[in-house]
């Protein structure tokens, strides 16, 4: 097999420009066109962070123009004051950083590109079962992310009510606009609806696939991790996701309408006095209904990252991975289990003891899985020959960030402690952990890893280095200060970074013994820093673009060695991916089997010994 | 399959229609119950009697339908886990809400100063 | 099987041997899973709004007999969905275009009585009183003159449909005087002399409606004042509006332009002048925290080149008249100004605006569960209700309410006596007896029968959409009602926003309308497949399956609304 093998023996009607790349069914392009997209609405929802660190760290000065070049005259007249970050400016970027990096930035990135681009690879597939559900499932994801992005440019910006939308904020947010339908929040919740409608199909047809379409021989359990915890995503977005659409209907109808879904009786603000609606409805109902999506959502966002990490850390210690049948059972009971421990995120609302305890248990319970799968992470690398590649090395570092993450979680677990912590920084850096340096750095890893097979080329070392270095360190720098503010009880919706809290008590103290006068100017610190992780994601921009046309061409079908079937496709994989049908014989992890010559046992070598009649020449 | 077979066929015919005549009875039957004051179960009006007998004869119908016409009757492994696993999550998602409700937090005397 | 051509997929047609399932079965029941759970949030949601209301949940309020041909519509369409399919698979080509013609004229029919449905509640209107008595009916339309007086002419009464907003009354194009606008009686009418608008939140159809009204009663509408477009000092103001002009939404707008832009110019002005104060306090002080160097700094707007920047602009109503608002597009009032929703101030003075009310239901329900919660007799508190004391009318038909709920009761006492044997106390123990949903309320049906003095005894099937203004043996009953504004505590139509039954009825059926309409379409595209049929029946088959599985979905789902909805 030739790297560069075309792949035209088919007379087919060659497509034209815009079924190619734009409209395109074929899995591999629709993986590379989430992942772009996802890319970039990563960057925005890391830019809006930038200027919202800057009100943090700086929040009596004007946006310095490097920042605020972005926006128009006109804009920065309505929404800065003198120049500096208002607090409903400060809200509306908050929100919609929460809800780009998660909805539209990590689950696209981690689910849409990475489980489109390589599960049916992996499992020997031409193809996904339903290519056209399939691209529309990416429009839908498209449009989605646009309204909300849209909304930015409305009279009533877009969301401001933080990105989990409680009502009844949420609800008389932006009442004061005559037409309902074009304010932020409501285009947050009709776009909201379309991403949902994407996910259920990108996830129908990842199942699908999965059941139907794995090659002779791949039984169940010679399906790579990456595959299984594809599948498990799948499940969570498939069930997870209509309870959330469910509130985002009643909401839209609260809005629109006019509606009292989450609207309590009785309720009177200072702005528009009793507010005229129905009332009777209830505020936790809403509650309920986000987290119950809210928390495999979570998972949503980890396990593509672990995915990642399984199949790349296997391959470049030249060993198999440890605990692999664990590890499934792992991420199955895990899978399971996110959905009944939603409630630790309400802890707050007034839930009695029994109520609490259950979830308690369950939020602790779920820990055992997740430790599982750390744990046999860690032991893989345990004897190995480590071949520390760029891929190696971002895999290397997603366990112990994601491993703080994970182990500060845990007093959140606890009623008791996150009656103190909740709403804090604790809470903010305890979650960043898990999902920046922690999925980030496992994604990035994936990206260098798959890279060289989507693209023909290999990235560049000496940017991948000076990309990675530097974002370690200054990640860490701006997280970790994060978990020691908030002990000191720094809320995580303060505008101003606690400012305005120290003028009225600057010697109050929380439970921890730490000051917020104490902590205050670590604010410059991790704004600082989170400027430098910012310039320290240029190399990997440089890299990516310029390495597609100019990077070192990938001398082998399989470079790293691997066993997987992904590595079995021509470089880069024409359409139908693979040149003759593949056939499975062995587990995924086959390295340095003793019986075997060389230290890497593909999936789809024939056995020496049983060697069927040739099948290649058909 | 053997279901397939145009005899089968045709006599499958012959039941679904019966199990359309048996939604129809149900259907008259759920509408009586709740307007013929001498077929009223429970208090005058509304009442729990009336909940059960109705979700009941609903419940009736819906399994009709899931077992004959979406043919849950000979159906591979895999459908019913996926069913069941949607049920299962349908059910979590309700009784775990509805705990939530019951067992509020009562400021009972500490903090209302004793009642 | 591997002769297979490699980009094609496989398991369209034919199942997979291992799993015995072709692909887009797998896929239909997963989107079924998934569509359980968003059913299941609504079912959840119902049940919790339902059993947490706090205030009484609507109990058997809408006519069944629609729900209940739907039920039946649904079912028989359910029936030939399989038929079709059965019949594709039979090979009868002809048969199967026949059962799924009727499968879709099934769906059509079902959306048709949802119109219907849906159509009568957009045209009922509830109302709450301060008392918490809530009355239903239907609004009475009327023509209001420029001094806001409400006009009955003779089709006064004949308002059932009319029940729209200010803005839809037209003057009458008769040759009399043309200067009354003609609407439904539930308005806020007030005599405006001067208006102010909210440049950031011009709207053009909250402007017509005042042009319109000031247009029908001759009156001019001009700016009081001259505006100037200045976006940068030094630069000669240009003049956009002079006083006396007339009001137009291009003017509003050419203004709310020259706002934007001198508020932008002086956003950049002071952000510089902030940026300069502190680049000099930071060197002045090194060192000291931020927030404290904060307190120091001001921006002198005497020093900077500002331009005039008003959000806002007024104009004078000559002569001035009554305009009719309505009250959902009102965000407050008292009795010399008015602001709408879009920021729209009014400055005059508040007339009588009354609801007029052909009432169809009077429930006090909701007056006895308050009395109940504060710890009042409630048939006291019934007795003590406004409507009581000012509809004769009402009152009268409630003394026949009251004595026709007693006979009932008593008979149930009798009944029980008889099991008891004498014992009274018993007997009041187990005795059936009328429930207070009942007890409270009067339905349209109960109007008719005690304003005819029982000469007619409606059924459960009479009046296909509930109560019908335009039945003149009926409505005939329906007593009338002027009510002051300040005795409505909450109105609307009955809409979502009426309270949480509505809303979740709406919400409910109109997303299972809306997966009829899907569902119809794609079955009603399989019909038009006659190429698919002759190269590969199979595959048509297998698509017609999984198309008619949702469709058994949705009607399964219906089984569960139509009780939960129309009979609980």
């Amino acid at each position: 097999m030739s790297a560069s093998t075309s792949h035209d023996h088919h007379d087919h009607h060659e497509p034209n420009f815009l079924q190619k790349y734009v409209f395109s069914t074929d899995h591999k392009t629709i993986g590379i066109q989430y992942g772009v997209t996802a890319l970039l609405f990563i960057a925005l929802g890391f830019y809006l962070m930038m200027v919202m660190r800057w009100s943090i760290a700086y929040p009596h000065e004007p946006l310095p123009e490097w920042m605020s070049w972005v926006f128009t005259e006109e804009w920065r007249g309505r929404w800065l004051q003198d120049g500096k970050v208002t607090g409903e400016t400060y809200n509306m970027f908050g929100a919609m950083h929460g809800t780009i990096m998660v909805f539209l930035g990590v689950v696209p990135l981690g689910f849409g590109a990475f489980g489109n681009y390589v599960m049916p690879l992996q499992i020997g597939a031409p193809d996904m079962a339903f290519p056209k559900l399939n691209m529309m499932s990416f429009w839908l994801y498209f449009v989605g992310g646009a309204m909300m992005v849209a909304s930015f440019f409305l009279e009533s910006g877009a969301a401001k009510s933080g990105w989990t939308n409680y009502p009844p904020l949420a609800q008389i947010a932006d009442s004061q606009f005559v037409n309902q339908l074009f304010t932020g929040q409501t285009q947050w919740l009709l776009g909201m609806v379309f991403l949902i409608s994407s996910s259920l199909l990108g996830s129908v047809n990842v199942i699908v696939t999965m059941v139907n379409l794995r090659a002779p021989g791949l039984t169940w359990f010679r399906m790579p991790f990456f595959c299984w915890a594809m599948l498990v995503i799948a499940f969570l977005l498939l069930l997870a996701f209509p309870p959330l659409e469910v509130a985002a209907i009643m909401q839209v109808m609260d809005r629109l309408t006019g509606s009292s879904f989450f609207m309590p009786s009785g309720l009177y603000t200072a702005s528009a006095g009793a507010l005229d609606v129905s009332g009777g409805g209830s505020p936790l109902l809403y509650q309920h209904l986000f987290w119950f999506l809210g928390h495999p959502e979570v998972y949503v966002l980890l396990l593509p990252a672990i995915a990642c990490v399984a199949e790349i850390i296997p391959t470049n210690t030249r060993k198999p991975l440890w605990g692999y049948k664990s590890m499934v059972w792992g991420v199955m009971v895990l899978g399971f289990l996110s959905f009944i421990v939603w409630a630790h995120h309400m802890y707050l609302t007034g839930m009695g003891p029994m109520v609490s305890s259950f979830f308690q248990v369950t939020t602790v319970l779920i820990s055992v899985p997740s430790v599982i799968l750390l744990t046999s992470l860690l032991i893989s690398l345990w004897g190995g020959s480590i071949r520390f590649n760029q891929p190696m090395m971002w895999a290397v570092a997603f366990i112990p960030m994601f491993g703080i993450g994970g182990l500060t979680g845990l007093p959140l677990a606890f009623n008791l402690a996150d009656l103190h912590l909740h709403d804090t920084y604790y809470v903010i850096g305890h979650f960043h952990y898990v999902v920046a340096p922690g999925i980030l750095f496992g994604l990035f890893a994936g990206i260098y890893h798959w890279y060289p097979k989507a693209t023909g080329r290999h990235m560049n070392n000496f940017l991948g280095h000076l990309h990675f270095w530097p974002s370690l360190i200054f990640i860490n720098l701006v997280f970790f200060p994060m978990l020691i503010q908030g002990m000191a009880g720094f809320h995580r919706r303060w505008y101003n970074g606690g400012d305005a809290y120290l003028e009225k008590a600057a010697d109050g103290v929380n439970v921890f013994g730490l000051t917020v006068l104490e902590k205050i100017d670590l604010n410059i610190l991790m704004s600082t820093s989170a400027w430098f992780l910012a310039a320290a994601q240029i190399p990997f921009i440089v890299n990516f673009f310029t390495s597609w046309k100019t990077g070192k061409k990938v001398e082998n079908d399989n470079p790293y060695d691997a066993t997987t079937l992904e590595w079995a496709t021509p470089t880069p994989p024409g359409h139908g991916n693979f040149e003759t049908l593949p056939e499975v014989y062995r587990g995924p992890y086959e390295y340095s089997r003793p019986d075997h010559d060389e230290d890497y046992y593909p999936q789809w070598h024939e056995p020496a010994v049983a060697k069927k009649e040739e099948t290649a020449d058909l | 399959m053997a279901a397939d077979s145009p005899e089968a066929l045709k006599k499958q015919l012959k039941l679904y229609a019966a199990i359309g005549g048996c939604l129809f009875i149900g259907t008259i039957l759920t509408v009586a119950v709740a307007v013929v004051p001498a077929l009223d179960f429970g208090d005058r009006g509304f009442s729990q009697g009336d909940l059960v007998i109705g979700l009941l004869i609903a419940s009736v119908k819906a399994s009709l339908v899931m077992y004959i016409f979406m043919h849950l009757n000979h159906e591979k492994k895999l459908i019913y886990l996926i069913y069941g696993m949607s049920g299962f999550f349908a059910i979590c998602l309700y009784f775990l809400t509805k705990l939530s409700f019951i067992d509020p937090i009562k400021y009972v005397g500490f903090f209302t100063g004793g009642e | 099987m591997n002769e297979k051509i490699l980009d094609e997929i496989p398991y369209i047609v034919n199942p997979r041997k291992d799993t015995g399932l072709f692909n887009s079965k797998i896929g239909i029941w997963l989107f079924l899973a998934s569509e359980v759970m968003l059913f299941g949030g609504l079912f959840s949601g119902y049940i919790f709004l339902r059993v947490y209301a706090d205030y009484p949940w609507p109990e058997r309020v809408l006519p069944i007999l629609p729900g209940l041909v739907n039920t039946f519509i649904l079912i028989a369409s359910s029936v030939t969905v399989v038929f079709a399919w059965a019949m594709l698979k039979l090979g009868k080509w002809n048969m199967f275009r026949l059962f799924m013609g009727i499968t879709i004229a099934c769906a059509a029919i079902f959306m048709g009585f949802k119109v219907v449905e849906y159509k009568a509640k957009f045209e009922h209107q509830g109302v709450r009183l301060a008392d918490y008595t809530i009355l239903e009916g239907h609004l009475h339309a009327a023509d209001v003159d420029s001094h806001g007086h409400i006009v009955h002419d003779s089709h006064g009464h004949d308002a059932h449909g009319e029940g729209h907003d200010a803005h839809k009354g037209h003057d009458d194009h008769g040759n009399k005087e043309a200067t009354t606008v003609h609407t439904s009686v539930n308005n806020i009418i007030f005599d405006a002399k001067k208006l102010t608008f909210d440049l950031t939140k011009v709207d053009e159809k909250y402007l017509e409606t005042i042009l319109e009204q000031a247009a029908t009663h001759d009156a001019k509408v001009t700016f009081s004042k001259d505006v100037f477009s200045q976006s940068e000092p030094g630069v000669k103001p240009v003049k956009i509006i002079s006083a006396g002009d007339e009001l137009s939404y291009e003017k509003l707008i050419a203004a709310k332009e020259a706002f934007v832009a001198a508020r932008t110019h002086n956003a950049a002005e002071r952000t510089a002048e902030l940026r300069r104060l502190w680049k000099e306090s930071k060197a002045e002080n090194e060192g000291v925290a931020g927030w404290k160097q904060a307190q120091d700094i001001a921006i002198d707007t005497d020093k900077l080149a500002l331009v005039p920047a008003k959000s806002s602009i007024s104009a004078t109503v000559e002569p001035h008249i009554s305009f009719v608002f309505a009250p959902q597009k009102v965000k407050s009032y008292n009795a010399s100004s008015l602001t709408r929703k879009d920021g729209t101030m009014v400055v005059g003075s508040l007339q009588k605006s009354p609801m007029e009310l052909g009432i169809d239901a009077v429930d006090f329900t909701f007056l006895v569960q308050q009395a109940e919660e504060m710890g009042i007799d409630p048939d006291d508190a019934v007795e003590k209700a406004w409507i009581l004391s000012h509809s004769p009318a009402v009152k009268a038909a409630w003394e026949e309410h009251k004595k026709h709920v007693a006979a009932i009761d008593e008979a149930y006492f009798q009944e029980a006596l008889k099991k008891t044997d004498g014992d009274e106390e018993k007997a009041r123990e187990i005795a059936n007896h009328v429930p207070e949903v009942e007890k409270y309320r009067m339905t349209w049906k109960d109007l008719v029968r005690y304003g005819s003095h029982g000469e007619i005894n409606l059924q459960w099937y009479d009046g296909f959409k509930g109560a019908n203004h335009k039945n003149e043996e009926w409505a005939a009953h329906f007593p009338d009602i002027s009510i002051p504004r300040e005795q409505i505590a909450f109105e609307s139509k009955f809409t979502p926003r009426w309270n949480n039954y509505y809303a979740i009825y709406f919400t409910i059926t109109g997303l299972h309308g809306l997966h009829i309409i899907g569902g119809a379409i794609v079955l009603g595209y399989y019909m038009f497949c006659p190429n698919m049929f002759r190269k590969n029946p199979t595959w048509l088959a297998n698509r017609v399956e999984v198309a008619g599985l949702f469709w058994h979905f949705v009607d399964l789902v219906w089984i569960f609304l139509f009780p939960i909805l129309y009979l609980m």
